[in-house]
């Protein structure tokens, strides 16, 4: 018995396996097809008919993904609003998404940033991570960031400089934002915007314990946003409801933005908006006009 | 517990959260062993099984002690000071929380049933969060009312607890179900083997 015992916590011990960071990871792979303005699923807005894109400026395509740690791609799914032929000269938003189900959900927030100073000024790319929507494999915190600098490279293959290229994070979307502006692969972003970001992993595990809970309890990913923001020097927009009641505007938002210390930063509270409400709370004309002057500034 | 008396008890249960659209204890899992040192004071120790689970090896090791107690009214008053301690097996990062439980409990029927309504109270050593923040929660109390059901060999338990009732249970990524928007309640089933 007392064997047997022994057994059972040594299996516990040495087993313990069970980490919350698949729940970070919160993917619909489910799809057939991406349906874009025929999606018909829960979304945070729909825009009119005025915001529609002529479907020769709507490209899908797949990208291969590579960590550093890997030795084989993994196949994603890129989705690129505008002219392929002209990325060599326009300026082009890359839109890292949040955590929930895949591009379709995102789509009109994508289609929205393809009107920021007019219809199709910008270029606007964004990829589903693996394990979203159509991408192939499993996300994990290495894979975010390989999975936007393949956009990022394709974007270079296409002519994209560092000097046209903005880096836009929402949400889960300001990880791999942060850290590819930090800590650049492909390209170098020239601007940083994050809509909603999180201070890290640990400050989530805090803010639900109370306690001053060590992140490495509950899960393996780190995702430091209020460290790696230390290292940009490239102006910062910071967008964030004052009633983000998923991301606490004081624990994170506003720590990453403290945390800021490179040559410009503004911030925009929105009173009154949730997690998802930004562009609704600030109204979309307003919300594209900000973003505007902050990508010519 | 009587002197030299010994137990084995399995706990389930944690707060109430929102979870795939519905509302269940979060289900936190502990074995505990006690022992009667003296009639009034048992100690115990515990390895949390779900912690465990995820890694982390998190033990709380206390005594509780019966300060006062009326043959006459069957009430009595007990306190149970305890350490919870927890290290995780990856990255070794160790935490210790001091606990103190207060508890004020009626005998129902003589070595039978009571009730007990008390408070659990945790503190925080570290006044400092990640990213250099300010730890403002350094003592954290709850309420909690219990009715346990003794029986030769088991014992029996059910409790419910008002985690935190002065903190507000939103913006968080946990969705805690509490009152009017604050904290959250908390419920706990305890099956206790008697030797």
């Amino acid at each position: 018995m007392k064997y047997r015992l022994l057994l059972i916590i040594i299996g516990f011990t040495f087993s313990s396996c069970f980490k919350l960071d698949d729940n970070f990871f919160n993917s619909d792979n489910s799809i057939d097809e991406y349906k874009l303005d025929a999606y018909n699923g829960e979304q945070d807005f729909v825009l009119d008919n005025s915001f529609n894109i002529s479907n020769n400026y709507i490209n899908i395509f797949t990208l291969n993904s590579l960590a550093p740690s890997e030795t084989s791609p993994t196949n994603i799914y890129a989705l690129y609003i505008g002219d392929l032929n002209t990325i060599n000269t326009d300026t082009v938003i890359m839109y890292c998404h949040g955590n929930k189900w895949h591009m379709d959900f995102y789509w009109q927030r994508a289609k929205l940033l393809a009107h920021t100073g007019g219809k199709n000024n910008y270029g606007v790319l964004m990829i589903d991570y693996r394990g979203y929507g159509l991408s192939d494999g499993k996300s994990s915190e290495a894979s975010l960031y390989a999975d936007i600098d393949a956009g990022l490279q394709w974007l270079k293959g296409k002519g994209l400089t560092n000097d046209r290229l903005i880096m836009y994070g929402f949400s889960m979307g300001t990880g791999p934002a942060t850290q590819l502006t930090a800590n650049p692969r492909s390209l170098t972003p020239s601007k940083l915007i994050l809509e909603a970001p999180y201070a890290s992993i640990e400050v989530m595990v805090q803010d639900a314990s109370v306690l001053n809970l060590p992140g490495s309890f509950v899960t393996s990913l780190e995702i430091e946003n209020a460290e790696e923001i230390k290292k940009v020097n490239q102006p910062l927009m910071w967008v964030h409801g004052t009633n983000d009641l998923f991301l606490n505007i004081e624990t994170h938002g506003q720590v990453v933005y403290n945390n800021y210390n490179g040559i410009y930063k503004e911030a925009h509270k929105i009173q009154g908006a949730d997690h998802g409400e930004i562009q609704i709370y600030m109204g979309y004309s307003n919300y594209l006009s900000k973003l505007n002057s902050f990508i010519k500034l | 517990m009587q002197k030299n008396q010994k137990t084995v008890d399995f706990h389930l249960g944690g707060p109430l959260i929102g979870f795939a659209g519905k509302t269940i204890p979060m289900p936190l899992t502990s074995l505990n062993y006690a022992q009667g040192i003296t009639d009034k004071l048992t100690g115990f120790g515990s390895i949390h099984t779900t912690s465990l689970l995820f890694g982390v090896l998190q033990t709380d090791i206390g005594a509780c002690y019966g300060l006062y107690y009326s043959d006459s009214l069957r009430i009595g008053l007990s306190v149970t000071p305890a350490l919870n301690i927890a290290t995780d097996l990856r990255e070794n990062n160790f935490k210790v929380w001091p606990q103190l439980d207060v508890n004020l409990y009626w005998e129902l029927k003589p070595q039978l049933s009571f009730i007990y309504v008390g408070i659990d109270n945790w503190f925080e050593f570290s006044g400092v969060k990640a990213h250099e923040e300010t730890q403002e929660n350094r003592w954290l109390y709850s309420p909690q009312i219990g009715f346990r059901y003794v029986r030769k060999k088991w014992n029996y338990n059910i409790e419910s607890k008002y985690l935190v009732p002065y903190l507000n249970n939103t913006p968080n990524v946990v969705d805690y179900k509490g009152i009017n928007g604050k904290g959250a309640i908390g419920i706990y089933l305890t099956l206790t083997r008697k030797f």
